[in-house]
């Protein structure tokens, strides 16, 4: 099976959706995350904002934001075939992260571990490092 | 960068200004002779590793009012953290955290 990745995905519903009805949606995406042997890591609502402009006739949207593990490609396909079947939402976006935020780490720690050698440069540690 | 052996007052018709000088005959115009404060990288000072598209504030800053992404000659940000940034711009327009280019 492929290794596991991770992606962010938001949806827009639409601001004047009862709150039952954006958890409906959120309960079919996570039924189809768990069918799919992925895992939600997180859930926030991040309630009604503005839009940068409009969609349909919407100037305002209700924002949800997942995040997700994932194996399998189709999961991705599937929970976006879903948001787009499903009435409320305006609009939706996943993207995958894991390669970016692993580039993080490894900058981050590189640059951790370059602070962590300059203050003190005896030979023995240089050699520690080395080796 | 320019360097001015003369000094910084030299006018045009300065009279110990002996010899041919190197360029035209024109008189510098004294304008040209501030230094430009060198513009730094702002996440090369912050030490970011990742730029957030769900981070829109910090995103705002680097488009005009139009939309349009401001160039990094203008910025002074990095290639690598334009670069970054670009791709951050997009997706935050993609789900309406930011204007397309059209702006208001």
């Amino acid at each position: 099976m492929a290794e596991e990745r991770f992606y962010e995905l938001i949806f827009i519903c639409r601001p004047d959706t009862p709150e039952a009805d954006i958890d409906k949606v959120l309960s079919t995406l996570q039924q189809t995350i768990e069918e799919q042997q992925g895992r939600v890591e997180k859930v926030e609502k991040w309630g009604v904002k503005k839009l940068a402009y409009r969609i349909g006739k919407s100037r305002e949207g209700f924002f949800v934001f997942l995040a997700i593990y994932g194996r399998q490609g189709e999961m991705i396909k599937e929970l976006e075939r879903r948001l787009k079947v499903s009435e409320p939402v305006l609009k939706y976006m996943t993207v995958r992260i894991d390669e970016e935020l692993k580039r993080q780490r490894k900058l981050s720690a590189r640059r951790e571990r370059r602070l962590a050698r300059r203050p003190h440069k005896t030979a023995g540690e240089a050699a520690a490092a080395a080796g | 960068m320019t360097t001015t052996p003369q000094g910084p007052q030299h006018t045009g018709h300065a009279p110990h200004g002996s010899g041919p000088r190197s360029g035209g005959d024109r008189p510098r115009k004294p304008r040209r002779q501030y230094v430009r404060k060198r513009k730094v990288c702002r996440f090369c000072v912050d030490k970011v590793d990742y730029i957030d598209y769900k981070n829109a504030d910090l995103l705002a800053t680097f488009i005009l009012d139009r939309g349009k992404v401001i160039p990094r000659r203008i910025t002074g940000t990095c290639a690598r953290h334009q670069r970054w940034l670009k791709v951050a711009i997009k997706r935050a327009r993609n789900i309406a955290l930011l204007p397309f280019a059209a702006g208001a």
